[in-house]
Order: structure tokens, then C-alpha cells, then sequence
């Protein structure tokens, strides 16, 4: 159960995350089809900043040392690296479809084309190989140990403590509280009003004074910086900690839980959790073992691995067939606002 | 009629317009390689040299001379190789084009494609060799092809058409479903090639025929050469890339000449006035994606039968690029079936460019894929580059008005809230008095 | 002219173009504190985009504003607010799934610490407005779920909430019955009185007699004179409107009725919005000859029943008879064998704006054999048909039959419209507010069109919301409210007055409504 609450959340918090990303975008006016894209991008840049600083004589010592405060503050900021590169990345995104009114599903599909491209350049360039590791271990040096706790290898820290503590990531945490202070922001504060309003009518926003550009840009730029950093949360908490020019439609997913939380973060978590439970089952039914009693019951009904990788894409199909109707996208999305024109 | 300058004209602005974007994407390529190359301690002026020409002259490369230099010359195996890599690109190509003509954007290709590499091997290597001709068997695995896309594609065309669920995000999803279910089918198949044990993961050749029950190689099939190998000798190249020109050529007929075609392009550009005409609008949505499907299957047929091919089957984790690349084949091509021949053959070009760049250099193929991501970003802005190309006739424009005022001056009449793209982006209402 | 300082807003020698275009060409425009200042103009006279310059959407390239006499400069719609200037936009600039309470404080929202909105403070704001000005709305409602006419209260607690001074209305009555025109008229009058100065854009003569103290009129971007209503009438208001003398009433004989062409029986169309049906019980019929008017307000059903009776909705109740056939449960395709139908919306129905004017002109009939041989199209055919319309009706074009339809002016496009439909010669033509948002000119034009078809013994259903429209041309009156037809008039025995209770649903055939 412990295996399954974890591997579960280390699935469903990274979908959230961009899903949240597609949401600041999407409700600004602008599709981001490009988070898959910018996740690859934020992966390789948080990787590659690990590579980079590793070496340093600060994270060695670190290392050396057991500096659990130092390591959890490294992982913070190479997440601030790749949220910093994935927005400046989706700034390609925001400039096409903002100041050149360019078709944003044509934009995004760029962005999605030319991020596996550049990381796989520069990872054969830097690597001589597909695969950008670390040195050593690196998820070890960032999971979170009941050692710091000061538990002794055999002590139990309770179910609590072991399920939610020990073996997780700091990352995890801060997407879910991220996720919840970014909701706030967008339903309580000035600025999400005016963002959602330029989602929905910005003719309306802009006769009222709003700069609909501005906030549109801050839409994307937001999704950028978040997709990233889920980009590198994924790779961090589910991929070792490498980058091969990949997340595995990871970004495509996020992009079904939005639909699928009809835009709305609450929806989403709800709907993260779910899809991360299927992808924790595809990617480990095998070994799960649900009840404890030594019985891998997924197992032993015999449904094939791939039934449980594609039941996420299956049921947003058939979610999207079932409530299109009550199904809410804002209503500007993807469509350019011209100033001239109005 | 006023016939246009020839520099004016629609059709010669937008092969401007995609020669820039091209012209544009390599330079890019090589800026990136000259700044790494400049950069990099290992690498140097001279070796990013040695990129940038690779990258705008890739084709010609005829390897290292004794010196150590780059050589170059005509090469008849790289040209005849790039046709054969362009071949599976026109048919997807085709597709995204033949669909966005429809105004549907067709991202299901990769889907399409796999479901067309299911099917096509399936049938090739499922039919016992010498039960009946290998031109049939062929056929049959084609067709059975076809017909797979097709009904793969007509999922989101369907899921379009009767509950308005956008195309795209069908299409991502169909993708995904297709990239397991493939995994899934032929991890359970007797396809996997366990002849030749280093390629264990691979599904087998279709020159490998089924005989009393285990594969044997040679007895299978493999589309015919039709005398391209003559022409290009020591390449890959077939008579596929001949049937995928043919395809090119019907699509334009069927696009341009007929009252399908008519149909299909009124439903995609204004579904409601089609419907309002009497046009089955939602049959025609079906039916588009269903060709659509149908094409990129078939290229995935024609790449998948030439025998000299295998497939990589565990590919649940990722798409196959040519369905991707099928996506700025047509948009280069501003989406005219004969303009997606060329532009399919530049970037087999392109590609093949990148593997002179891997093999002789120390730079790699994905600067490629890099070049082609920048090309399709030009591509969604291509209107602006038009514009902006067609600036100095806005200019005269405005003399010779032709008495009719703008046409975004018109309020879109009753342009309800919910149907803000119908017409004129944004409400329109404040240029209503510009007449 | 007495001084400025008179004035609170002065538009001087405004110049506005747009590429090809002036829309706006040297007007001058002078509003009094404490007046009721209408525009007045033709759809296209360049009435909203004077408006625009002074609410700061648009930039002009000659010319400057005053305000109190003291030059001023408008960027953006921030600026005009600064100055007290608000606007009641044609379209209502409303986010339909925010609250009303949202739609008034966006863009001038009180915020506490770190942008958090208050919005309890707003709402005693507004409510204190809509009380002392009787502008009764629903805080807490989404704009989606509210009517026409609350939407518009909306739009005026909007201004009143920024403290505006100077207030715009823009076409307001367009969507109004004729008693909510009068409560508005009165609204306005108090704002007057307290020494808010209002801008009234209209091209509705009654209106502008009724509550304005002057009138400017533009004309083709131009800036033709300004009068006080007091010395001025409607035919010389319309005189300057339209540049020559014009025909106020449509010339037509008395309609010589014949065979019953169309009938309706207990038709009904489901809603997309509600539970409730769209079209509810609906009895009607149309003979050849003769115009039958569906009169209403917006959206009391009206585009539904022609939905239904065109086939692009799909009824659930009643019978559609067209020529003695039963058509109820027909194909759009196979209905408009016996049926013309010039739809409401010339760019989502009427055209596909990305093709040419000729492939637009065979829309319905491109599969005809004399338009096709064995599923290719006969381009020959398709060009001579269309140059002969364009020819016929006057359809102005740049190129053409090969001009792309979304290139060409208003008027054209539904020109173009109406001569594929009327030459299509079907026994019934159905045409939906065909008018709309077109000059005199054109308005002329399609009005002697359809009475020509009249006489050719066509039968017309014509469905509109301008009452003039209704009045002048229809030979019998059904009139709509809330989906179902609550009574029917004879137009030369009734008045506007009468017509506007029945769309109100305050009076109803035969009964007086208890409301």
C-alpha cells in the first residue's frame, strides 16, 4: 500500500503540475500544446544543471558530508533552472501566438518537434550518447531518508512517516503546495480575474483597460516556467534523474487531465491522482501487492502491461465523449487577439 | 479579370514564403553549429565548417577522402536512399494536407502510421508464403493497410463530427492508444524476429516468409524495385516512392477537380454554411479523417513492405517521427498535394544530410530535427511572412481600392459570443463603420 | 458657437483611416455637460469608430479631444475611464461565464493585501447604485444565464461603478422591446439631470426625436452639421443621414394571396441552452403571394423555428408541410428542394468566406448535372451561372466571380446571398433579419427584391427583429415570445405600440396577460 501511495504520487504530482501549466495558459487565451515540449526542455535543462554543479567543490562537500539541508537546496534550485528555462522557452510560444497572431497548435507543435531536437543535440554532443546521466546516484542524494530524521536504519518511522516521508522527494511537495497557492492566485486575486477574463472575451478585458498581450504573455510564461519544472520533477522522481529527449507523452497527459479536469484545479488534482494510479499500475503491477499478503493480484489476473498504459488515454476519450457537452473551454483559447480589431 | 504580377500572386508568394522559412531553418542550423563549434574546446572554426556545409550540402558528400578532407561528388545511393525515405513522408504529408484542407489538423498521424505498420506486417508476415501470389500478398497487405488508417482515423473524425470533441486532442490521444496497442499486439505475435538473434526486438523483415510454420528468409516479399534500382544503384529505393507520387497526383484530382473535393474543403472551411447547403457535414468530417488515416497507414504500408525494413515493436513510449514529420512536410507545402512531393524530398534530403553530419563529424543528426522544428515554427506564422512579402501590393492596393471597403470592416452579422473564429477574429464591431 | 468651457468633451477635426479606408474624415464633435448628444448615422458612417478614438481604442491621425476645454490624449480605454468617459458598447463587452459582480469590477477591482480581491466592499457599491437608479440585476448570477436586458444594466452599473462622467451608449436599443426603450430613455434622462452628459449612437429617428437634445449626423466618414431636435424633423434628419431625399415607407400593392405553400402545425424545437423547448405549439402558415413576418425579441425562438423548418435543428414535436409534401423528418438537402432560405448569419450560414464568389454562388448546387460531369465539376458551367448573377443582381466585387467571398463589403456578400437564393426560384423563401447592418441603399434594394418575389407569387416568411422593417413590409404580423406565437396582426391596424406589448408578453391573443 505504502509502494502504492508513493509510486502513485510521484506519478500524479508531476501531471498536476503541467496540467496547472496548461490551465495558466489555456485561461489566458493561449493552447500550450507545447507541454510536452517544454517539459522535455525543463528536464534536460534540471539534469543537465545536476551534471554541471555535481562536480563543484560545494555539492561534493556536501555530498561528503551528508548535508541533507545542501542537497535538498540544490534539488530546489535546479528546479528554479528548469522553470527558468522553460519559460523563457515558452516565450517562442508566446511570441508567435501573441505578436505574430501565429496558429498555436502549429506553434506548439514546433515547440514539441524542436525540444527532443535540441536536447538530443546537445546530449549526443555532451554525452556521445542519447542519455544524459549523472554521476553516482543522484535521486539517492535527493530522496528524502528517515535518517535525516534521525531513525536508524531498522526503525520504522510509522505508516505515516514511511509512506509520506521517507523515500520521497522534497519536488513533490513543493508542486502540491505550488499547486494550491497558484489556484488561489487564480480564482481569489486581482490578477487571475483579469487572466481568466482575456480566456473568455478579451474584447471585454481590453475596453475595460486590461492589457490583454500582458497578461497573455504572463499566461504562457507562467506554463512555461511551470511546465518545466515538471519536466524536471518527472525526470527527477520517475526517470533516475536522466534526460534522453523524452518524457513519454508525459506532457500529452497533462494535457488530457486539464480537459479532463474541465479546466478547473480542484477537478485536476482529482483527475492527477487517477492517472497517476493507472501509470503507477502500468509501470509496476507486477510488483505491487495491495493488501500485503503476498499476492501480486494485478499480476495474476493476467491483463496485458499495456492495457494499464493505455486505460489514461482510453478514458479521456471516453470522458470527453461522455460530457463534451458540459465540457468548458474558455472561450477565446487559441484564437489571436488583434488589437485592431475588435 | 485583372490577371496578378507574377510576384504577387498567391501561389508564388507562398513557395517565397516557404523557401524563406527553409532558407531561415538552415541558417539557424548553422548558426547553432558554428556557435558550439566555436565554443567547444574539442571542436573548432574548422569542424563547424565541415557542419555547416554537410547541412546544405549533406546529399553530395561522398565521405572523407584520403587527405582527411570532406569529398563531394554526385552520389546515386544518397539520392536514391532519400527517395526512399521521402516515400512514407509524401503519404503522411498527404494526409496532414489532405485534412487541413478539410480544416482538420490531422496530429494523429504517427497513430494512423503505426496502426498501418500493425497491419501491413501483420498481413505480409501472417499469410504463409507461397499460399498465393506475392504480388497478392503485397496487395493485400497494403490495402488491409489502407483500411486500418482509415478506420483509425476516423475515431477523432468521428468523435469530431458527432460531439464536437477538438480533432487534435483526439488525435494525441488515439496516438497513444495506437503506440500500446501495437506494442501490445505484437508483443503477443509470432512476428518477432528470432532468426537472427541480435534482433530480437525487432519485428521481422517482409523478405522473411512463413514456411511449414517458421520463417525463413527470401521467401517473403518486397515491393517492387520498378526499375529504381537501375537508377540509382546500391540505394533502397522502389517502386513505392512511383505509387506514393501517384497518391500525391489523385489527392490534388480529388481536392481541386471534384465535387467530393468541394464538399469536403466548404465543410472544412465553414461547416455550418456546408450544412446549411445540405452538405453531410458530419459524413464529410468522418470521411476526411478516414483518407487522411487512410494515407499515412498506406505510407507506413509502403515503408513497411519494401523488405528491406525493420521495426522497432516495444515503441509504447514514443511516436514514429515520420508521423510527426508528415505535419511539416504539408505545412512547407502550404498544403498543396503536389507541393508535399518536393517538400517530402527535402527533408529526406534533410535527413539524410543529418547522417553525413553523424558519420563524419563530430555534430550529430538531431540538428536536423532542430532545423525542421524551426522550419514548422516559421510555418505558423507563414501568413505573416505572406503579409509581409505582399507588403508593397497593400501599398497599391490602397490606390486602386476597388471601390469596396476592407473586409474586416464588416460586423460579422449576429457573430454570437460562442462562435468568435467563424468569421473575423475578435468581434469586429468598431471597424463596422470603416466603409 | 459660445465657448468652450461650455463643452466637457470637444472632438476636433478627427481623421481616422484604416488601410484603404477613412473612416472617420475631419469630424468635429462637441458635447454640452448636462445634454443628451445623439450621433446619428448609417450602418458604416463611421459612428463607432469616432467612438472608439474618444474611448481610446483607437488612435486618430489628425485632430485632437478636449476635455473642459484643456487638450487631452487617450491611449487606452485606462485613459477614458481617468477622464470619466464609459461606454455601452453594440456588443456587449460582458464575460459570460463570470459572475455579474465580476464583469462590473474587472478592470477597476479593489484589491487588499497582495492583490486579493475585496469584493464585499464592491458589492455595496453597486448595490447602492442599482438602487438609487431602479438598474435591477443579480449580483451573483452568470452573465450566460441573464437576459438581454440585464445584460445591459449590467453594462450601465459598469460606468456608474468607475464614477463615469461622460457615458457612451452605443446602438442600445437594438436589443429592447419597445417598453424597455422607454425605460432606458428615462434612465438616461436622470443621468442628464444630475449632470452626466451622454452620447447616444443611433440610426433610429424616433429614438433620437424622443430623448436627445441635439443631433450631429456623419455621413460617409464626414461630419455633416449638427441640429437642435427641437427645430428639426425626421425627414430631414434622414435627409442628412442618407445624402438625398428618402422613401420611409416601402412601396408595395396589397398582397394578393393564393395557395397555402407553407404550414406549421404544433411545431416544436428543442433548446440548446434549457430544459424548456425553444420553439413550443408553434401553428402558423405562409400562402403564395403574400410576406409573413415573425416579429419578436432576440432570441424568444425565432432562429430556432427557422432551424427546424430549414432542418440545421432537429424538431421534437408537430408537422412541417411544404407544397402538400410532409417535410418534418427530411434532409436539409432533400427540404430545400421547395425552400430558399436567406439565413441570419451571412458568415457562419450564408458563405464560406474562403471560397470564391462563384464556388459560393453553386453552395447548394454544385452536385446539379449542369454543374458536374461524373463527379468533376464543370468549372465553365459553375463561372458563366456566376458571372450571369453577378450581372443580374449587381453583385460588387473586386475580381469577380473569382473574388474570395470574405474580401467583399457587407452589402455584397448578402447581395450575393440573395441572388443565389432568390434565382434558386423555390415556391417558399425564407429570409432572417436580411437587412441587417446595411446601408439605405442596400436595405432599399433587397426590400423592393423581396416584394418583387411577392408578386411573382412567392410565398415569404421573413423573420426580423427592426420593427420598421416589420411594419413597412410585412402583409401579415405572427408575433413570437418565449417560443411560442402569442398573437397575430394585420400591420395596417396596428401600431408599434401594440406590437411591442405582445413581444413583451404582456398581451397576448385573445387574453390579456395577467404580467
Amino acid at each position: 500500500m505504502t509502494f502504492l501511495i508513493q509510486q502513485t504520487l510521484l506519478y500524479a504530482v508531476p501531471l498536476m503540475i503541467v496540467a496547472l501549466a496548461g490551465v495558466f495558459a489555456e485561461r489566458s487565451g493561449i493552447i500550450n500544446l507545447a507541454l510536452e515540449g517544454i517539459m522535455i526542455f525543463g528536464a534536460f535543462v534540471g539534469v543537465l544543471f545536476v551534471r554541471i554543479m555535481q562536480g563543484s567543490a560545494w555539492i561534493s562537500a556536501a555530498k561528503a558530508a551528508n548535508a541533507y539541508g545542501t542537497l535538498q537546496f540544490f534539488e530546489v534550485l535546479a528546479m528554479l533552472m528548469a522553470a527558468l528555462f522553460g519559460a523563457i522557452f515558452s516565450l517562442l510560444l508566446s511570441f508567435a501566438s501573441i505578436n505574430l497572431r501565429a496558429d498555436q497548435t502549429i506553434g506548439g507543435t514546433a515547440l514539441n518537434l524542436m525540444a527532443p531536437a535540441l536536447a538530443l543535440f546537445f546530449i549526443r554532443l555532451i554525452a556521445n550518447q542519447n542519455t544524459l546521466y549523472i554521476d553516482g546516484d543522484g535521486p539517492s542524494w535527493f530522496m528524502i531518508k528517515k535518517a535525516m530524521f534521525g531513525y536508524g536504519r531498522t526503525e520504522s518511522m510509522s505508516w505515516l512517516g514511511e509512506t509520506f516521508v521517507n523515500k520521497m522527494y522534497l519536488a513533490t511537495y513543493i508542486c502540491i503546495v505550488l499547486f494550491v497557492v497558484l489556484s488561489i492566485l487564480l480564482y481569489k486575486t486581482r490578477f487571475g480575474l483579469r487572466l481568466r477574463s482575456c480566456g473568455e472575451n478579451p474584447q471585454a478585458a481590453d475596453s475595460l483597460g486590461i492589457n490583454v498581450y500582458h497578461m497573455r504573455y504572463a499566461g504562457t510564461t507562467i506554463s512555461g516556467a511551470l511546465a518545466g519544472m515538471g519536466g524536471f520533477v518527472y525526470a527527477l522522481t520517475t526517470a533516475n534523474c536522466t534526460s534522453n529527449g523524452d518524457v513519454a507523452g508525459f506532457g500529452f497527459l497533462a494535457l488530457a487531465v486539464m480537459i479532463f479536469g474541465n479546466w478547473k484545479p480542484g477537478n485536476i488534482a482529482g483527475a492527477s491522482l487517477l492517472f497517476g494510479l493507472f501509470k503507477c499500475i502500468a509501470a509496476a503491477y507486477s510488483s505491487i501487492d495491495i493488501n500485503g499478503d503476498g499476492v501480486y493480484m494485478l499480476k495474476e489476473i493476467g491483463i496485458n502491461e499495456n492495457v494499464y498504459r493505455m486505460l489514461p488515454y482510453v478514458i479521456t476519450l471516453l470522458v470527453l465523449a461522455f460530457t463534451s457537452k458540459s465540457s468548458r473551454a474558455p472561450k477565446a483559447e487559441g484564437i489571436p487577439y488583434d488589437k485592431g480589431q475588435r | 479579370m485583372k490577371k496578378e504580377p507574377f510576384l504577387q500572386r498567391e501561389g508564388t508568394k507562398s513557395v517565397l514564403a516557404s523557401l524563406l522559412s527553409i532558407l531561415f531553418g538552415l541558417a539557424f542550423g548553422a548558426v547553432v553549429i558554428l556557435i558550439v563549434g566555436l565554443t567547444s574546446k574539442d571542436l573548432g572554426a574548422d569542424s563547424a565548417w565541415e557542419g555547416i556545409r554537410l547541412i546544405f550540402g549533406g546529399l553530395f558528400s561522398t565521405g572523407r577522402g584520403s587527405t582527411g578532407l570532406l569529398t563531394w561528388g554526385f552520389n546515386g545511393q544518397n539520392i536514391g536512399n532519400m527517395l526512399f525515405r521521402a516515400t512514407p513522408l509524401i503519404m503522411t504529408g498527404l494526409s496532414v494536407a489532405m485534412a487541413y484542407k478539410t480544416g482538420l489538423f490531422n496530429i494523429g498521424a504517427p497513430g494512423q502510421y503505426l496502426m498501418g505498420t500493425l497491419v501491413s506486417l501483420s498481413v505480409a508476415l501472417g499469410i504463409p508464403a507461397g499460399s498465393m501470389p506475392k504480388a497478392v500478398i503485397w496487395l493485400l497487405a497494403f490495402l488491409a493497410a489502407l483500411l486500418a488508417g482509415a478506420l483509425w482515423g476516423s475515431i477523432p473524425g468521428a468523435l469530431k463530427a458527432f460531439l464536437n470533441i477538438n480533432e487534435v486532442i483526439a488525435c494525441i490521444m488515439t496516438n497513444w492508444i495506437a503506440a500500446n496497442f501495437v506494442t501490445w499486439m505484437f508483443g503477443i505475435s509470432n512476428f518477432k524476429n528470432i532468426v537472427e538473434n541480435t534482433k530480437s526486438s525487432y519485428i521481422y523483415k517482409t523478405t522473411y516468409g512463413l514456411v511449414d510454420g517458421t520463417y525463413v528468409s527470401g521467401a517473403g516479399i518486397a515491393t517492387a524495385k520498378l526499375g529504381m534500382d537501375k537508377l540509382f544503384p546500391g540505394s533502397q529505393v522502389n517502386g513505392g516512392i512511383l505509387i506514393a507520387i501517384l497518391f500525391a497526383v489523385g489527392v490534388y484530382v480529388m481536392m481541386e477537380k471534384t465535387t467530393f473535393g468541394y464538399e469536403l474543403k466548404a465543410c472544412g472551411s465553414n461547416r455550418h454554411a456546408a450544412r446549411y447547403a445540405g452538405i453531410a457535414d458530419k459524413r464529410d468530417i468522418v470521411l476526411s479523417m478516414a483518407i487522411a488515416g487512410a494515407l499515412s497507414a498506406g505510407g507506413a504500408g509502403l515503408y513497411c513492405l519494401a523488405g528491406n525494413t525493420e521495426f522497432f515493436w516495444s515503441t509504447y513510449q514514443s511516436l514514429p517521427a515520420i508521423g510527426f514529420n508528415g505535419i511539416p512536410v504539408a505545412l512547407l507545402a502550404v498544403c498543396n498535394p503536389i507541393g508535399v512531393i518536393f517538400t517530402a524530398i527535402f527533408m529526406s534530403m534533410l535527413s539524410i544530410s543529418g547522417l553525413q553530419l553523424t558519420n563524419l563529424t563530430a555534430y550529430n543528426e538531431y540538428i536536423t530535427d532542430v532545423i525542421i522544428s524551426v522550419i514548422v515554427y516559421l510555418a505558423a506564422f507563414s501568413l505573416v511572412i505572406k503579409m509581409w512579402l505582399g507588403r508593397k501590393k497593400d501599398k497599391v492596393g490602397a490606390v486602386n481600392a476597388n471601390a469596396e471597403p476592407a473586409p474586416k470592416a464588416e460586423p460579422p452579422a449576429g457573430a454570437k459570443p460562442e462562435e468568435p473564429a467563424a468569421a473575423v477574429p475578435g468581434d469586429g464591431e468598431k471597424g463596422g463603420d470603416a466603409q | 458657437m459660445s465657448d468652450s468651457q461650455d463643452y466637457v468633451i470637444e472632438m476636433l477635426h478627427i481623421t481616422k483611416e484604416f488601410p484603404g479606408i477613412r473612416a472617420n474624415d475631419d469630424i468635429t464633435l462637441q458635447l454640452r455637460r448636462g445634454e443628451i448628444h445623439a450621433l446619428l448615422g448609417e450602418n458604416g458612417a463611421g459612428k463607432s469608430t469616432l467612438m472608439s478614438v474618444l474611448f481610446g481604442l483607437y488612435q486618430p491621425e489628425k485632430g485632437e479631444i478636449r476635455k473642459n476645454g484643456k487638450k487631452v490624449t487617450i491611449n487606452d480605454p485606462n485613459d477614458a475611464t481617468a477622464l470619466g468617459i464609459g461606454m455601452v458598447h453594440q456588443h456587449f463587452k460582458l464575460v459570460e461565464v463570470f459572475t455579474v459582480l465580476d464583469n462590473i469590477i474587472l478592470g477597476a477591482e479593489t484589491t487588499g493585501a497582495m492583490g486579493f480581491l475585496k469584493k464585499a466592499e464592491a458589492r455595496k457599491k453597486v448595490e447602492a447604485l442599482s438602487e438609487k437608479y431602479g438598474l435591477k440585476v443579480d449580483l451573483d448570477a452568470k452573465v450566460e444565464d441573464i437576459t438581454v436586458g440585464m445584460q445591459q444594466r449590467v453594462e450601465i452599473l459598469k460606468m456608474l461603478y468607475r464614477d463615469n462622467e461622460i457615458l457612451i451608449f452605443d446602438e442600445p436599443t437594438a436589443v429592447l422591446t419597445p417598453q424597455e426603450i422607454d425605460e432606458l430613455m428615462a434612465t438616461m434622462k436622470e443621468f442628464a439631470r444630475e449632470g452626466k452628459s451622454i452620447l447616444f449612437i443611433s440610426h433610429k429617428l424616433n429614438e433620437i426625436m424622443a430623448v436627445a437634445d441635439r443631433v450631429s449626423v456623419l455621413r460617409k466618414g464626414r461630419y455633416i452639421g449638427t441640429v437642435n431636435t427641437a427645430e428639426t424633423d425626421k425627414q430631414q434628419l434622414s435627409n442628412m443621414m442618407v445624402g438625398r431625399p428618402v422613401q420611409l415607407e416601402v412601396s408595395k400593392t396589397p398582397a394578393q394571396p393564393k395557395e397555402e405553400i407553407l404550414r406549421v402545425e404544433h411545431f416544436c424545437v428543442p433548446s440548446h441552452v434549457h430544459k424548456r423547448n425553444a420553439v413550443n405549439d408553434v401553428t402558423f402558415s405562409v400562402r403564395a403571394g403574400e410576406i409573413v413576418c415573425i416579429a419578436g425579441i432576440d432570441g424568444n425562438g425565432q432562429t430556432e423555428l427557422v432551424y427546424g423548418l430549414s432542418g440545421l435543428d432537429k424538431s421534437n414535436g408537430g408537422t412541417i408541410t411544404l407544397c402538400g409534401e410532409d417535410i418534418t423528418h427530411l434532409s436539409i438537402h432533400n427540404r430545400s428542394k421547395n425552400m430558399s432560405h436567406i439565413p441570419e448569419d451571412r458568415h457562419k450560414h450564408g458563405l464560406v468566406l474562403d471560397f470564391t464568389l462563384e464556388q459560393n454562388m453553386v453552395l447548394q448546387r454544385f452536385k446539379e448535372p449542369n454543374f458536374q460531369r461524373g463527379g468533376f465539376i464543370n468549372a465553365g458551367a459553375v463561372r458563366k451561372y456566376a458571372e450571369r448573377l453577378i450581372e443580374q443582381y449587381d453583385v460588387r466585387s473586386g475580381q469577380g466571380p473569382i473574388t474570395r467571398a470574405r474580401s467583399m463589403s457587407g452589402g455584397n456578400q448578402q447581395k450575393a446571398i440573395i441572388a443565389r437564393e432568390v434565382d434558386r426560384d423555390k415556391p417558399l423563401i425564407i429570409a432572417v433579419q436580411p437587412t441587417r447592418g446595411l446601408d439605405v441603399g442596400a436595405i432599399e434594394y433587397i426590400h423592393s427584391q423581396l416584394v418583387a418575389e411577392r408578386d411573382r407569387g412567392k410565398a415569404i416568411l421573413l423573420v426580423s427583429l427592426e420593427l420598421d422593417e416589420v411594419m413597412s413590409l410585412s402583409d401579415r404580423i405572427l408575433v413570437m415570445y418565449e417560443g411560442e406565437l402569442v398573437g397575430e396582426l394585420d400591420p395596417k391596424k396596428t401600431n408599434v405600440q401594440e406590437l411591442g406589448l405582445y413581444m413583451a408578453g404582456a398581451k397576448r391573443e385573445g387574453k390579456e396577460a395577467s404580467a
